[in-house]
């Protein structure tokens, strides 16, 4: 996927123009969070499992080398054929040599954000393959030759009457009404249970990879992956190798923080454990199974300050909390990973100079922090993103040399509390009047949308405190 | 099974020896006995807090808040009549598939004028029957394994899927589901695919309004086989109404 992260301001003011969307985006960020509050206040000690699922992380990450060698040999003993792939260009050549040597010409594809990231439908769909997305909102958006605008609800940017005139468009079924949301599922039912029966590869992600069993956990509610894993005769699995979790009880303690923080449910309708080909007492599932583990700067990542990203389990909470996300949506953020997640992931895999405009669309409001299920601290990592970002001067000199000076002025308290005591004056004065300012020189956006109140008698907040504290007044 | 290129799997090779040269530059020497000492010391997670005091009621309630259907059978004669008058109300007809399982074949069928087709679902399809291994309270999930006993796709290719659960098959928690599928693979040997279930297949990518059988089956229904009070069931009704 052509990434645009560092278009994000052009694309953000153009999101914020379209109304339809903009309101879709407010109900996800009204309806999300309250699914998620309740499944978690429902659990008991949610914060206690986010805890432990932290420990076991730590653990894991600790011998990372030695999971991943028992992952490895039990799938192998299994019959799953294990490929390890450094890059983008490596996963995705992979995928089409394997196709090939099967002379494979259909390909069913569950969702996956790691084939999103290495872009491998663009080269399937080259060399001649018949790509089919299966996750209703992926099929959609590819349908539309768009991109995920949230990597749980790919197409909830939609509205139903655009996905209609798209099935109209694409489905040539005749005269029909598509009206309602339960028949244009049904649609999409009958068109891809046919794409199903007929591929020859199906290709799947994973949400864990369990090392005690060599076998992989896919986490779905449309069952679509499901299909892909036991119709085609042969499954490809791509994942990356920081999924690794030492037991099947770690992958549970991850599917119940997983599933509480993206859509509120205790238990999605499928969670499966695959193992490998088909053995002798199975009468379908695949003759022949791979399973591709992409490096892509992981070991980069997990050598850096950033190494806890890796924790993340693609949950998208922390895009429903964000209100960044909310009010700009998926597409601002100009690749395949959006909100917090993204605007820390993006550049980590690509380069902070290809995307560093990504970890300044964050207020610092910390929500996302709150709700992560993987206790990642995404506004420390931005503000060290942000942080990076200056020292290898991608900001404009001007920011910096404001920055620095802010900077030296906050070092400097007894200058900075005169300073701003003046200033407080004068806006005092200059505000007498009318109460509030409708414009201020250095702050014309926020002035644009709002006043700024001229601040009453009594001067700066420690000037306030101060004062207050001399009189033995009240504290707090 | 083509053969490999040469180069290719050298460079294969040369990825995988890089990526643990370059993880194990990082980490601590540690024998496995010590690294799985650690881990035990890890314990496991709690599970979530009880729909119900009572097990079965709890599993009851869980598998009508997945947006499943639940009856109670006495014993498997009780399940049969409940399959026919679920089959004859659903579809008008008697048609089911169910996999090679021993206690489906067992079941008194004709008492129920139920005919079942044994062996693989095919598309088209309205019913496939499954027994499950494990039901789990936690969640409102019941656990097959993949193999002749329950095809994978009789899971998902039918309009309706009907399961069968003893009553002590039924466990508290994920972890206690675990425990069971290992005991019950020492003999049978690791399966292909352990599927937990908890609900029929749905979507919401739509303009985020739920709706059933996006893929799969549209129905799940759990009959639920042994002796249960029927008050479990009022109960864990009442949970769902009042929630």
């Amino acid at each position: 996927m052509k990434l645009a992260s560092n278009e994000f301001l052009q694309a953000a003011s153009a999101a914020l123009q379209e109304q339809d969307k903009a309101q879709r985006r407010t109900i996800i960020g009204q309806f999300l969070p309250l699914a998620r509050d309740a499944a978690a206040s429902a659990y008991g000690d949610f914060d206690g499992l986010r805890a432990h699922m932290k420990r076991v992380r730590r653990h894991t990450t600790a011998h990372l080398s030695h999971y991943l060698e028992q992952f490895e040999e039990a799938a192998v003993q299994h019959g799953n054929q294990v490929h390890f792939v450094a890059n983008a260009e490596q996963l995705n050549s992979k995928v089409l040599s394997i196709c090939q040597a099967h002379s494979a010409r259909r390909v069913a594809k569950g969702k996956s954000m790691v084939t999103e990231e290495t872009g491998l439908n663009e080269l399937l769909l080259k060399a001649g393959l018949d790509v089919l997305e299966t996750d209703l909102g992926e099929y959609i958006i590819q349908q539309a030759g768009e991109t995920p605008s949230h990597i749980v609800g790919p197409a909830l940017h939609k509205s139903l009457a655009e996905i209609r005139q798209l099935f109209l468009d694409k489905h040539k079924l005749g005269d029909r009404d598509l009206d309602t949301v339960s028949e244009v599922v049904e649609e999409a039912r009958s068109v891809l249970r046919e794409k199903f029966l007929a591929a020859d590869v199906g290709i799947i992600g994973a949400n864990a990879l369990i090392a005690e069993h060599g076998t992989s956990m896919l986490v779905t509610n449309e069952g679509n992956g499901d299909l892909c894993a036991n119709l085609p005769p042969v499954l490809i699995v791509c994942t990356t190798f920081e999924r690794i979790l030492p037991r099947a009880e770690d992958a549970m303690a991850l599917q119940r923080l997983l599933v509480r923080s993206a859509t509120g449910q205790p238990q999605t309708c499928y969670t499966s454990f695959y193992t490998g080909p088909r053995r002798e007492d199975d009468v379908d599932g695949p003759l022949e199974t791979h399973i591709i583990l992409l490096d892509n700067k992981r070991s980069d990542i997990l050598a850096s300050d950033y190494s806890e990203m890796l924790d993340c389990i693609r949950c998208g909470a922390c895009l429903n909390h964000c209100p960044i996300y909310i009010g700009v949506g998926g597409h601002a953020y100009g690749w395949v990973y959006p909100g917090p997640m993204g605007s820390v992931l993006t550049p980590l895999l690509n380069s902070l100079e290809q995307a560093h405009q990504l970890p300044n669309a964050c207020t610092s409001c910390g929500r996302c922090a709150e709700v992560c299920p993987a206790n990642i601290p995404l506004p420390d990592l931005l503000r060290d993103l942000r942080q990076d970002e200056s020292v290898q001067q991608l900001k404009p000199a001007r920011w910096r040399n404001g920055l620095r000076l802010h900077a030296w002025l906050l070092r400097h308290p007894a200058l900075y509390q005169s300073l701003t005591g003046w200033a407080m004056s004068v806006l005092g004065l200059l505000g007498k009047r009318r109460g509030t300012f409708r414009r201020l020189p250095f702050a014309g956006s926020w002035t644009g949308q709002r006043d700024f109140p001229a601040p009453e008698g009594g001067g700066t907040f420690m000037r306030q405190y101060a004062a207050r504290r001399r009189r033995g007044g009240k504290r707090g | 099974m083509l053969r490999a290129d040469a180069g290719e799997v050298n460079v294969a090779e040369s990825v995988r020896a890089r990526l643990f040269a370059r993880l194990r530059e990082q980490e601590a020497s540690s024998e496995p006995e010590q690294i799985a000492r650690a881990l035990a010391a890890l314990g496991h997670a709690q599970p979530a807090r009880a729909a119900h005091a009572d097990m079965h009621t709890a599993f009851l309630a869980n598998v009508l808040a997945n947006k499943g259907t639940v009856e109670l059978a006495r014993d498997r004669g009780a399940a049969v009549q409940a399959i026919a008058r679920y089959l004859y109300q659903r579809f008008r007809t008697h048609k089911l598939v169910a996999g090679n399982d021993p206690r489906l074949a067992a079941m008194p069928w004709r008492d129920g004028g139920v005919l079942p087709r044994f062996g693989a679902a095919e598309n088209g399809d309205s019913a496939a029957l499954s027994y499950a291994r494990v039901g789990v309270a936690e969640t409102g999930a019941i656990v097959t394994f993949t193999g002749r006993a329950n095809p994978g796709r009789n899971n998902l290719l039918p309009e309706d899927h009907l399961v069968l659960i003893n009553r002590e098959d039924v466990v508290a928690t994920l972890e206690d589901a675990w425990a069971r599928i290992r005991r019950d693979t020492v003999a049978s040997g690791w399966p292909r695919g352990i599927q937990f279930i908890a609900g029929p297949s749905s979507t919401a990518d739509v303009e985020a309004q739920l709706v059933m059988g996006a893929h799969g089956p549209r129905r799940w229904h759990v009959i639920l086989v042994g002796d249960t009070p029927a008050e479990a069931l009022e109960q864990a009704s009442e949970g769902i109404a009042g929630a």
